[in-house]
């Protein structure tokens, strides 16, 4: 077991157990600290990973305390456009480390300005993820960022393009992807023991076009307590409300007229079958949904089927892969069901294990380190959220689109095409 | 005839669908929208802006007096199906704080010059964040008719207009706009301003790249190198420039790796680590970098750099998954040597594990048997994931050589690796060592067929030795839950569990606990009502966490006729459990509580069936509920539950 993350050993895990050893006797390095690979529990502060959270909401929370689990992060500052929430993170902060260090800000520009801090956080709404990535990574720091990572087509592949240019380290967060149980599920599916796959299936809960509206006006509280301006960032300007500024969680989810749970959970579990497939790039035709099917298709002739109901009761964000040789459907229960116990090979379920997502900030920061890339790397990402964009697309034209991957264009369909992008409300870009 | 609903409305107009949209609230469409709408068509449909909205019922929102919320949601609408005539309507709105994103989110989507001139137009006559949110909608557009207008507000005194032109500029991507920021970076002297202009340059440069222009491309990363820039801005041209020059960058990318900066050497890694990567890769470009990036290793090596050299080794593993060259997998192989410090050697070991193939078998092999523990786990790690039949041959033949020391790792590297390799452990189940015999018991948990699972029968039930019995139960478990023929592997260990020992029959039924299926079911009804209390213990214990519906029946028997008596409450609530958790047909489901409350003696036990039928709710339970009303002691609880149950299955009435 890995003391700092309880994990099982992994392909990952064994690396980093191979430098943390390979360090051991070396000088002190120049790209990878060898205490900042945990070689003795201590962690010298000039050794650590310095990061900084933005947007530390519920889900931020629960990032956070996998953050600060780990003994090589030092948890510098905390942005918020919210003061009470400003106040709230830093006294977990410096609760955890001991001290008042924590800075806080306002502006998240401040904090990406600190040339300490080396690694961010995101984890606020969905409006700014897209965005505020894109303006760390050309910070030069490495990014943990919640999904759904984008809001649109052309901001899917203008985030991959960012990450590749600036050469930063980015980790969606899909912690599936460091989950054993998905992990084996999906490479039962890339390593051919299913046979050649046929189907994958994704859990989209719910296939719904959304918008967030403009709720009555109500005075608009001073910046310094709740910063509206801040808080609507990139999408489009609407009065303050304080309802919409309490529903981060879903404020301009997928931007204009598309998104819903097509994109909450597809970023999960689409993800997840885009890995079973090899993690080759998305599917090339998206029908509308019927009778609670959306099929799509890949260019080999697999299909992606986003699908409500006939699940195996395994818990939320269910995956299921079909082969011609064999099936295997998991959920975030942390349990299988496989077509045969042969594909265990003599494992049981409850063996390959499921949570803590620990695991997958874990594999962040270990990267951080090496330069590697993380299992939910920029191209994975990508890949999961362009079909989950055009699947949206479909659902909101109700009818078939066709998406040409060499120009990410949809064949001979303006509508389809004037859907992949959004203009930013000023003065943002990326 | 109402037009059919369309998803993207249905959220809009209904609060249930989308919390933030309460019913008291407007939303986005109100009584004026349509007012407006019926006012100036004379054909119009009656309804409110949408997706089926004609273009002209859209611009019909935007000239009347419609509150800002319609015009807003109407721009939305116009960005899908907007023409050129939208244009005159939506260009007002760029000079309006509260509505001018709107208004680009149409302008960025309107096809044709019409949209583009009214963005130029407005740039001459906006300041500020107005101007900066049209020069942004320029640059997504790729407005190459605006590169002129762009130019000049490089040097705009609004540092936020210099910014986004030149951002812009960088989108548009022209040689004309690459040579315009190129000559803005080589005279500007600020760095706030400096800045912004390379990180423009570099897009600029990568897009120049991608479309095939890389010698434009590196003419531009090299000014942005030249300039006082941040490190990130020089790292990322650096990265450009090596990515554009191919295999003429290497001698760069060599030199960044040395480089003191930890940003500019940490930029070097992750390009080493993709450059020339993938299928369609450059194949000899691809060698060229694993033999830079080799030599760096050597180097690293045999200076003070072993860190570096660790990292490196991983960067080639990397670039090598699934099957290195071979000069790569010579030269690893060679670093797995006991000469080497052992940080090298673990990372050489490592690294062969994932990039190595048949031919450095060997090295490892010998490594696995190495004194230093770690060295050794290392290297067996590494031998059982390498690809390929011929590392199974490699290891199959060794076998047969090797000594009662070596034998160990061998047999175990048989077991990770998954070979195919009975017939040659079978024999060594009877060898002297008795490491030998643990090792091979094992490797055939994930080996063995069905055809001789009797040897790990044996070895469980009958072991020579206590390590060696303890091997046999986890191997057993392991070769039986993996067998295709479920039944047929139920069968043998039911058969065997006749003649075990008392002991050995717990062991077995453990066993067949796991493995599940008709036959174990059978075996532990046997074994429940056998009279023998260890085996009642177990059966009813195992049956009390079965997977399957199909436990139920044996349960109900045992917890109402176990000639004993000593396990019928554990019994019940197995079949108490099933009834709770199983996915069952109502009147299954109903039946099974109508049982278990007339074979449940304890109140507690009854108490937990009621609960099972107000948790799923039907005609079916609410039948058993209103039975168990009757049930001494059971009336009032009972009553609520049945209350419970029909007020959920019966709907309640309208008022009125």
């Amino acid at each position: 077991m890995s003391p700092a993350t309880g994990s099982k050993p992994s392909r990952r895990a064994s690396r980093r157990a191979f430098l943390k050893a390979g360090l051991a006797a070396g000088a002190a390095p120049m790209i990878v600290p060898s205490s900042a690979l945990g070689l003795d529990g201590a962690v010298p502060p000039s050794e650590r990973i310095v990061v900084g959270g933005i947007g530390i909401g519920n889900r931020g929370g629960y990032d956070l305390g996998c953050f600060l689990q780990q003994p090589d992060v030092q948890f510098a500052a905390v942005c918020d456009v919210k003061e009470r929430r400003r106040a709230h993170v830093k006294g977990v902060v410096d609760k955890h480390h001991g001290n008042a260090a924590c800075a806080t800000y306002r502006d998240f520009r401040e904090l990406l300005d600190r040339p300490d801090i080396d690694a961010v956080l995101i984890a606020t709404g969905p409006n700014w993820h897209g965005l505020m990535a894109m303006l760390a990574a050309k910070a030069g720091k490495d990014i943990y960022c919640e999904k759904p990572c984008t809001k649109n087509i052309a901001e899917t592949l203008a985030h991959r393009d960012t990450m590749h240019r600036s050469g930063v380290v980015f980790q969606a967060g899909t912690q599936r992807r460091n989950l054993p149980h998905f992990a084996f599920a999906c490479e039962l599916a890339r390593t051919g023991r299913l046979g050649s796959m046929k189907r994958v299936y994704a859990h989209p809960a719910g296939m719904r076009a959304m918008t967030s509206g403009w709720l009555p006006e109500e005075p608009l509280p001073d910046a310094a307590v709740d910063d509206w301006d801040m808080y609507l960032g990139p999408a489009a300007w609407r009065p303050y409300n304080g309802r919409t500024l309490g529903d981060g969680f879903n404020f301009e989810k997928g931007g204009g007229l598309v998104g819903g749970g097509v994109l909450e959970w597809g970023s999960h579990c689409v993800d997840l079958c885009q890995w079973a497939v090899n993690d080759c790039p998305p599917p090339v035709e998206y029908s509308p949904p019927k009778n609670d099917e959306l099929v799509c298709r890949y260019a080999d002739g697999v299909e992606l089927v986003f699908r409500e109901k006939g699940w195996i009761p395994l818990g939320s964000c269910p995956v299921r892969f079909e082969g011609a040789d064999g099936w295997v459907e998991a959920g975030d229960s942390g349990k299988m069901v496989l077509s045969s116990p042969e594909l265990l090979a003599g494992r049981k379920v409850e063996e390959i294990g499921g949570y803590p997502a620990t695991f997958h900030v874990r594999d962040f920061l270990d990267c951080v380190k090496t330069r590697a890339k993380p299992k939910g790397n920029a191209e994975a990402a990508c890949n999961a959220h362009l079909a989950c964009h055009a699947a949206n697309i479909a659902i909101y034209l109700q009818r078939p689109v066709k998406l040409d991957l060499a120009t990410y264009a949809f064949v001979d369909d303006e509508a389809a095409n004037r859907l992949r992008s959004e203009a930013r409300r000023e003065p943002w870009f990326a | 005839m109402s037009r059919p609903q369309h998803p993207a409305e249905a959220t809009i107009m209904t609060p249930t669908v989308q919390p933030m949209l309460a019913a008291s609230s407007p939303a986005w469409i109100t009584r004026a929208a349509v007012a407006a709408i019926l006012a100036c068509l004379t054909t119009a449909a009656l309804a409110a802006p949408g997706p089926h909205s004609s273009e002209a019922e859209l611009l019909a929102v935007l000239r009347g007096d419609a509150p800002e919320a319609d015009k807003a949601i109407t721009c939305k609408f116009l960005a899908i199906n907007g023409s050129p005539a939208a244009v005159p309507d939506l260009t007002p709105l760029l000079a309006n704080p509260k509505l001018a994103s709107w208004a680009r989110i149409a302008l960025e989507a309107i096809p044709g010059d019409e949209a583009a001139g009214a963005l130029r137009a407005a740039a001459g006559k906006l300041d500020g964040r107005l101007l900066v949110g049209v020069v942004n909608s320029l640059g997504a557009r790729r407005d190459k008719a605006s590169v002129p207008l762009l130019a000049g507000k490089l040097s705009a005194a609004d540092a936020e207009v210099a910014a986004a032109s030149a951002w812009s500029l960088g989108r548009i991507a022209t040689d004309e706009a690459a040579t315009l920021l190129a000559g803005a970076i080589e005279k500007t002297p600020a760095a706030d301003r400096l800045d912004p202009l390379a990180a423009a340059a570099v897009l600029c440069a990568a897009t120049l790249q991608a479309a095939g222009n890389a010698e434009k491309a590196v003419t531009l990363y090299g000014v942005v190198r030249d300039a006082e820039v941040s490190d990130q801005r020089k790292a990322e041209a650096i990265r450009g420039t090596i990515i554009a020059k191919g295999a003429a960058g290497i001698p760069l990318l060599v030199e960044t790796l040395r480089s003191p900066s930890r940003r500019l050497a940490n930029m070097a890694i992750v390009t080493a680590r993709d450059l020339a990567r993938g299928e369609t890769a450059d194949k000899p470009l691809a060698a060229a970098v694993d033999a830079a990036v080799l030599e760096e290793i050597k180097a690293a090596a045999t200076g003070n750099a072993v860190p570096r050299a660790v990292v490196l080794m991983d960067v080639l593993a990397e670039r090598n998954a699934g099957g290195a060259s071979e000069p790569v997998g010579t030269a690893l192989a060679g670093m797995v040597s006991a000469a080497n410090p052992k940080p090298i050697r673990l990372a050489a070991i490592e690294a062969l594990g994932r990039a190595g193939n048949a031919a450095v078998v060997g090295p490892l092999l010998v490594a696995s048997g190495d004194e230093d523990i770690g060295i050794a786990d290392t290297a067996r790690m590494a031998v059982s994931t390498l690809p390929g039949e011929a590392v199974d041959k490699g290891i199959k033949g060794q076998l047969a050589k090797a000594d009662a020391a070596a034998l160990p790792a061998l047999v175990e590297l048989i077991g990770r690796r998954r070979i195919n390799a009975v017939a040659e452990l079978l024999p060594l189940l009877g060898h002297a060592d008795g490491k030998v015999r643990t090792a091979t018991i094992v490797a055939l948990g994930p080996t063995v067929d069905l055809a001789n699972l009797e040897v790990l029968v044996t070895a469980a039930t009958a072991p020579k030795s206590l390590p060696e019995g303890e091997a046999a139960r986890t191997s057993l478990r392991e070769a039986s839950v993996r067998m295709a023929d479920r039944e047929g592997c139920a069968t043998k260990l039911a058969a065997a569990l006749e003649k075990a020992s008392a002991e050995a029959k717990v062991t077995l039924l453990d066993v067949l606990g796991e493995v599940g299926g008709t036959k174990a079911v059978a075996t532990m009804a046997a074994a429940g009502r056998s009279g023998e209390e260890a085996l009642e213990d177990a059966a009813t214990r195992l049956l009390g966490k079965w997977m399957t519906a199909d436990a139920a029946p044996v349960l109900l028997e045992l917890a109402t006729a176990q000639p004993g008596g000593k396990f019928k409450t554990r019994a019940l609530r197995g079949y108490i459990r099933i009834a709770r958790q199983f996915v069952l047909p109502d009147d299954q489901r109903a039946e099974m509580c109508r049982k278990a409350l007339a074979a449940a003696a304890e109140a507690a036990d009854r108490k937990a069936v009621l609960e099972i039928l107000v948790r799923y709710p039907s005609a079916a339970t609410l039948a058993v509920a209103e039975e168990a009303v009757k049930l001494p002691g059971l009336e009032a609880e009972a009553t609520k539950a049945a209350d419970d149950i029909r007020a959920r299955v019966q709907p309640a009435k309208k008022a009125g």
